[in-house]
């Protein structure tokens, strides 16, 4: 392996950054250390670029830190493909649940009118539904409401939606976003939905999700817990589950939206649910890059104009919106 | 001490400061991940070292300098761990400053290249060196989630640090 055959001074003088950083490594190391550093200018020069480096790395932003943390230092890899067989357990429960649901059901089922709740670009809504369950609508959104006596039904049209479920085992708290369902088993979770992707992201609790894209094997359910987001893309048809803060998840609330690692066309549809321009992506291999980081929703002027700095792109700013266009292509 | 002595004195200390300074500093930067707070805790070494009663009883103002600087570092060390506790309450609230992509492309890029050479690396020696450079944990607490002796942990993250420098000055030398 490559990382063995290393420059002997780097080498040397990790071995020594390693022992100095022990509060308890004595004078005599220090002693040995200084007699090894004024042998040869190049080892104190590289004791110090060593420094450099895991100074820069101890002082990373959060987003890039915990993205680190999640990849290489929690011993099972988290960012794992859930596929339906994984379920197997989950199917048997689903269907003996699903069995014992007939039987409420069988009573007449009193169904109150539906309700939508909508909000406009940059504008975020809370409110509280007739349950007791609280929601934290996100700009440009628009969910649709429907009460029955068995079932509590939430359809997520457009945007994102933070809610707080009071959980009543009798009547489930199913959220629909396009494909999928969400079902609450005593939680707090966010959806958002941008076109055919659907993340979940659960705060406190559990939810049951599942999909009907992927019931080509029937009843594939996922329970995904406080602390993990659920990514499911239509056109791959599978779930990806990796790690999220309750913070991250709803930052929005605060006005900053957040991204980890999700493609330019997400995060530029979610923008552009704050946005008082709209941001449009004209060439469409831009879609292929990845962003992570945090976006003011106060201050999406600045994150566009600073773009091309990070991403081979040009902003152009015209009458109806702002186009970014790949700048590898010849002028157009 | 009369005068004359306390001039000596500090022509010794200036001496010291002018042979060792480089070396002080890259010491404490490497026991506090700052080089900031390095220079801070040397200045205040040097102004301890000024007013030391104890001379006679010092052999070497070298050796003696370093162990005040390093026991300086220990205290600041202590009392940053009582701040980050106090952080970890506030943090909810605090304002984020990473929503500029510029500053974020730096983080990113960094990032990138270490990730790719964290890759290269056994999973213990990667997992050893986020553990401890990234995450902030001490060897002692690595050594326990990993069940590995100190020792081990420390050969880890020394070939991790040499393996990622070596990387990355290989990235920007390109």
């Amino acid at each position: 392996m490559t990382y063995k055959q290393q420059d002997p001074v780097v080498q040397a003088a990790a071995d020594w950054w390693v022992r100095l950083r022990e509060a308890d490594a004595g004078g005599e190391v220090i002693e040995q250390w200084l007699e090894w550093a004024g042998q040869d200018e190049r080892h104190l020069e590289t004791f110090e670029r060593l420094n450099e480096l895991a100074e820069r790395l101890g002082g990373l932003d959060q987003v890039s830190r915990q993205g680190l943390i999640r990849a290489f230092a929690r011993p099972a890899p988290p960012q794992r493909r859930w596929f339906p067989l994984a379920a197997a357990a989950s199917i048997a429960a689903v269907m003996l649940s699903g069995a014992l649901y007939v039987g409420w059901t069988h009573f007449a089922v009193v169904v109150t009118p539906q309700v939508v709740y909508q909000s406009g670009v940059g504008q975020n809504r809370e409110f509280s539904l007739p349950d007791g369950t609280k929601v934290a609508l996100g700009a440009a959104s628009r969910l649709s409401v429907k009460y029955s006596n068995d079932q509590r039904s939430v359809e997520i049209t457009d945007g994102e939606a933070y809610f707080n479920v009071v959980h009543d085992d009798r009547r489930p708290f199913v959220v629909t976003i396009g494909n999928m369902t969400v079902r609450d088993i005593g939680t707090a979770f966010d959806v958002r939905r941008t076109g055919e992707r659907v993340t979940v992201a659960v705060t406190q609790g559990r939810v049951a999700i599942s999909s009907r894209r992927l019931q080509v094997r029937p009843h594939s359910t996922l329970e995904a817990t406080a602390g993990q987001r659920v990514t499911y893309d239509s056109d791959k048809s599978n779930f990806v589950v990796d790690i999220v803060t309750p913070a991250q998840a709803t930052a929005w609330r605060q006005n900053r939206l957040e991204f980890i690692d999700e493609p330019l066309s997400v995060v530029v549809a979610n923008l552009d649910r704050y946005a008082s321009k709209p941001v449009h992506v004209a060439d469409a291999d831009l879609n292929a890059l990845s962003y992570t980081g945090t976006i003011r929703t106060d201050a999406i002027d600045s994150w566009v104009d600073a773009l091309p700095e990070v991403f081979p792109l040009r902003v152009s700013k015209q009458a109806n919106g702002i186009v970014l266009s790949d700048a590898r292509h010849a002028t157009r | 001490m009369s005068a004359v002595t306390l001039s000596v004195h500090v022509a010794d200390i200036e001496k010291l400061f002018r042979e060792h300074n480089r070396a002080l500093i890259a010491f404490l930067q490497c026991r506090l991940n700052s080089f900031s707070d390095a220079q801070e805790v040397a200045q205040e070494a040097y102004l301890r070292m000024l007013t030391m009663d104890n001379r006679e009883e010092v052999d070497s103002l070298r050796g003696y300098l370093f162990k005040v600087a390093g026991n300086l570092a220990i205290d600041r060390l202590r009392k940053r761990k009582v701040r980050s506790d106090f952080a970890v309450v506030q943090s909810q609230d605090e304002p984020v400053d990473e929503h500029r992509p510029d500053h974020h492309a730096m983080a990113v890029e960094q990032v990138a290249g270490v990730r790719q050479a964290l890759r290269e690396l056994p999973a213990k020696t990667s997992q050893a060196f986020v553990m401890h450079v990234i995450e902030g944990r001490d060897f002692s607490h690595v050594a326990q989630t990993m069940k590995l002796s100190e020792r081990m942990v420390r050969y880890h993250v020394a070939n991790a640090l040499a393996h990622c420098r070596a990387y990355v000055d290989e990235k920007e030398g390109a």
